[in-house]
């Protein structure tokens, strides 16, 4: 007897189907430009008039440069000041952060298989931000990244003893053992506020918690370039890895994934992206909850695909979610996590409806 | 399965971040106090009770003179030992820095550093409760007004702090003076409010206003700075002193800011607002770390302004910020 | 006969017959203390068929996962002609087995390509891609199932039928030489069960190893070679598929009484049940 095969009766079931046709690398040329665009143009953007001309000027300079080559004009050291030491740090961390949480993101919900899994997961969020606040009402502020990025991993590390005490690091144990993790550490930051606050450190506070770029000076771009670089690059080349993981933990050793050190290792690495991420942005939400779906409604699952875009299209969307923040309300600014909830959940909700296979 | 990783998902966002912020907007919140103007009751030579006046929205009679206050936050402890009322005082809580001594007040007990609770309240037995703000009138702070009315106690609210009711386009000081009139004719000392009045007038009048001098009023705050805007204290105090706040433009009393219009409006001082949180050294290292604002005029040049933070409510020291805000700019040869 | 000694007398009986190509030996393991496989031998020879059967909890999932090495064992050997197949590399391991689970569940958001695809992770260095022969296997394996028309469909859109055909596609683009399936048959329609088993025989006829872990014993003795039948994670008999299969020892480990029948064209042997 030999097997028969039933012919395709359905229709094509979503919408997104041609733009799947896009190949890959063709995504990631795409998004490159758009993000080297996005740059350029967004350091000619913010509360004070500087020209075009005088950006180029000023960048062409620090590159070594004639300021005046191309076309590019000298301008005061206080205006220098604003591009190179306020402008292009802080579009840079943008561009860094950006990408560091939409790729933990993605690594997250895949190792998780959670959908709703972010780069906070393991209680990074809380712990780093119990590191901060207590720098903070300690009056320490200089030592904030280094207490963020502490915190953050003291929250990793109680999550993955929690989780794996019993044996395998299985999802459901890791979910949980956030849960916990995030709510003590949380409910300590809480307690730490309501003890020793004063006057108005809780603005600051406030600002940490809800996410900023405001700070970002060249030590920042270092941290976050760094992290992306040295933890973030390897990361998007486990696609595969992820990928193998679709059917299940058995199905994944079957395919000769080591199941568990592997999820030690990517949970781990990415705690680490995160870490110096929120040490230098505060913890920023929705780019890395969200961001991936984005990628995967209009690019397809395979993360293979999905890493390398999201860390593209994370970088764009906070670089512009930035601008905004800081150009909107000229001379306040809004903090960004505000901002990339206002902006990014329409955003998101429009792909949604476009893509019906979703359910 | 499902239902477990939505829940969590939900809880863990929640509980690190939103809970923190709850509990930020109950330890300390309206600073940003928006100027108001206070309710001017015909100013009676002595005061007639039963007397109402209209504050910040909410009406209050008195049936007498308050004898047993508590006090929340130090610009209304300061009014009362300003008027001399200092044993009509049973507390103060939530200081927010040292009374100067010229004030007295010693010996008025601290009930708390920061907001009391109800409970605390009620059982000091105060006919009148007198807050700097007018969130510290909260079921979870001294207990809301209607609550502490129907108890028998008495509320007021520092009306430049009102947040909604009547509230003026710009601070000046006659809303100032227009309050100490107002606690006068409450406390039935006219006689002293007009004498405190006349003398803060005269200390004013005093000061000889520079010219074309741009000041930043850095309150607060390290990567957002937070600064004295268009229309509260701040203002007030730098249009006496005659320096061009470089956030006027901003109309509200304080605002967050960005560096970025700092470095681009190159101030010629920085009045720093100095607490027992916000040091002038802390302030300074922040300007003096970030690159861009370490080559600030002011910054190069050291013209730093120092004033407590305590005298930039609106309230009985505004004046001596003023002056004393004046003597440095003197000092700094402009 | 004690179960033991009867288990043990088969499994030397076949290991005697060359060339055997699967062949474990007093596997153990245990989950929360409780022994769930107990000292189970397997023998198989080259490109034959064995299923595993047995009631619900026997051990039979377990018994795959254990010779895919996707679970330790606690203690015992297997051999697969001649290596020792659970001190290789994971990846290396995962060129030589394969294991085609069940799945209910679906929301991969994976196409039929992308899924079979992953069959190639083992054959794939770490951080590189798939090349022209990678995709002719997928396209190879997608063929041997009959679902080449189906390679840009969505995963999830699939039949269950469907589904699985696509499953041995991805285990089949391991290019394994030890097949394991489990529970290959569940949810199908009789179509499509006797569709599959047709396929899995067709790679046993290529030189593929397989062993399935079956429930329904009709399909169990119409397709196998061999029978390894699990009792409470001992193996209560193995063998011949026709002499293994027989009314008493069904009776004594299903707890039914069964006649095993004759099929009238294929000549197999066709079981009936009933309960009184």
């Amino acid at each position: 007897m030999t097997a028969t095969i039933e012919t395709p009766s359905r229709p094509a079931p979503f919408a997104g189907r041609e733009l799947r046709r896009v190949p890959p690398t063709a995504w990631v040329v795409l998004l490159s430009g758009i993000l080297l665009l996005s740059i350029v143009f967004s350091v000619t953007l913010g509360p004070a008039d500087i020209r075009p001309a005088e950006v180029w000027g000023s960048i062409l300079g620090h590159l070594g440069l004639d300021p005046t080559a191309l076309g590019g004009q000298v301008l005061s050291p206080l205006r220098d000041g604003i591009v190179w030491e306020l402008r292009v740090p802080r579009i840079l961390t943008a561009a860094a952060v950006g990408a560091g949480l939409a790729l933990s993101g993605t690594v997250m919900q895949a190792i998780t298989r959670n959908p709703l899994a972010d780069p906070y997961l393991l209680g990074l969020s809380s712990g780093a931000s119990l590191g901060a606040v207590a720098v903070i009402l300690l009056g320490f502020g200089l030592l904030l990244p280094v207490a963020a990025f502490a915190g953050a991993l003291a929250a990793l590390l109680a999550t993955l003893l929690l989780a794996g005490a019993a044996g395998a690091l299985t999802p459901t144990r890791t979910v949980l053992a956030g849960l916990a993790v995030s709510s003590f550490f949380g409910a300590v930051t809480s307690l730490v506020i309501f003890w020793s606050a004063t006057g108005d450190t809780y603005r600051e506070i406030l600002s940490w918690l809800l996410g900023s770029l405001s700070g970002a000076g060249w030590p920042a771009v270092a941290i976050g370039a760094g992290a992306l670089l040295i933890v973030g690059l390897p990361l998007m080349l486990t696609g595969r890895t992820l990928d193998a993981f679709a059917f299940g933990d058995t199905a994944a050793s079957a395919l000769g994934i080591g199941v568990n050190p592997t999820r030690w290792l990517l949970l781990t690495a990415t705690a680490l992206l995160t870490g110096a991420m929120v040490a230098v942005s505060g913890s920023i939400g929705f780019v890395g909850l969200i961001l991936p779906h984005a990628v995967r409604l209009v690019a397809g699952q395979r993360n293979r695909v999905v890493l390398p875009l999201s860390a593209l299209a994370g970088a764009v969307f906070l670089i512009w979610i930035d601008t905004g923040a800081r150009t909107l309300f000229d001379p306040r600014e809004l903090p960004v996590g505000i901002l990339t909830a206002v902006v990014g959940a329409p955003v998101f909700a429009l792909l949604l409806l476009r893509a019906r296979r979703i359910r | 399965m499902a239902t477990v990783f939505r829940f969590s998902a939900h809880a863990r966002r929640a509980t690190p971040l939103l809970g923190a912020v709850a509990l930020l907007m109950l330890t300390g919140c309206a600073s940003a106090a928006p100027a108001a103007e206070p309710s001017k009751p015909a100013a009676p030579a002595a005061s007639a009770y039963p007397l109402t006046v209209e504050n910040c929205g909410t009406e209050v009679t008195f049936e007498k003179a308050p004898e047993r206050v508590l006090t929340i936050k130090s610009t209304s402890t300061e009014m009362l030992l300003a008027l001399g009322l200092e044993d009509r005082l049973i507390g103060q809580a939530f200081p927010d820095g040292p009374i100067p001594d010229a004030l007295g007040g010693e010996d008025v007990p601290v009930i708390s550093d920061k907001v009391p609770g109800q409970e605390a309240v009620l059982t000091l037995e105060p006919d009148l409760v007198y807050a700097g703000w007018e969130s510290n009138f909260s079921a979870d702070g001294a207990g809301d007004r209607e609550t502490l009315a129907s108890l028998g106690v008495n509320t007021y609210v520092s009306p430049a702090a009102c947040k909604e009711a009547g509230k003026p386009d710009t601070l000046r000081f006659d809303d100032v003076f227009d309050q100490i009139e107002e606690i006068g004719a409450l406390f039935d000392v006219p006689g002293a409010a007009t004498e405190l009045i006349d003398e803060q007038r005269a200390a004013l009048d005093d000061l000889t206003p520079v010219s074309d001098v741009s000041a930043l009023w850095y309150s607060s705050g390290s990567d957002i700075p937070y600064v004295g805007a268009g229309s509260g204290a701040p203002q007030m105090i730098m249009d006496a002193v005659g320096v061009t706040n470089i956030a006027a433009g901003v109309d509200d009393s304080w605002t967050p800011f960005n560096w970025e219009s700092v470095v681009d409006a190159n101030p010629d001082v920085i009045i720093l607002v100095v607490s027992d949180w916000g040091s002038a050294e802390k302030k300074i290292g922040v300007l003096q770390s970030n690159p861009a604002t370490a080559k600030l005029d002011a910054v190069v040049n050291e013209r730093f302004i120092t004033v407590p933070f305590a005298a930039t409510e609106a309230g009985v020291r505004n004046v001596e910020a003023a002056a004393t805000i004046a003597g440095q700019l003197e000092k700094l040869g402009l | 006969m004690t179960r033991t000694e009867s288990a043990h007398g088969l499994g030397d009986a076949i290991s005697a017959a060359p060339p055997a190509a699967l062949a474990a030996s007093r596997l153990t393991f245990s989950r929360d203390g409780r022994l769930v496989i107990d000292g189970v031998d397997v023998d198989l020879p080259v490109g034959s068929f064995g299923a595993v059967i047995g009631p619900n909890g026997a051990g039979k999932s377990t018994l795959l996962q254990l010779l895919v090495g996707a679970l330790p064992v606690d203690s015992g050997t297997v051999l697969f002609d001649g290596a020792d197949l659970l001190a290789l590399r994971r990846r290396d391991r995962a060129r030589l087995v394969a294991l085609s689970e069940q799945h209910g569940d679906g929301d991969t958001g994976l196409r039929v390509n992308d899924v079979v695809l992953l069959g190639r992770t083992p054959h794939i260095g770490r951080w590189a891609s798939e090349g022209p022969a990678d995709r002719q296997v997928v396209a190879d394996a997608l063929s041997a199932v009959g679902m080449s028309a189906f390679a840009d469909r969505p995963f999830d859109t699939l039949s269950g039928g469907e589904r699985q055909r696509v499953h041995l596609a991805r285990a089949l683009a391991q290019q394994p030489r030890l097949l394991l399936l489990d529970e290959p048959t569940n949810h199908l329609d009789v179509r499509a069960q006797l569709s599959l088993l047709s396929l899995v025989r067709a790679q046993t006829a290529a030189g593929i190893t397989a062993v399935a872990a079956l429930h329904d014993l009709n399909i169990a003795a119409a397709y196998a070679d061999t029978v390894i039948v699990l009792g409470e994670g001992r193996v209560v008999a193995a063998g011949p598929t026709a002499s293994v299969l027989t009314g008493k020892l069904i009776g004594d480990v299903y707890g039914v009484r069964a006649d095993v029948l004759r099929h009238p064209r294929t000549g197999r042997p066709l079981i009936a049940f009933d309960t009184t």
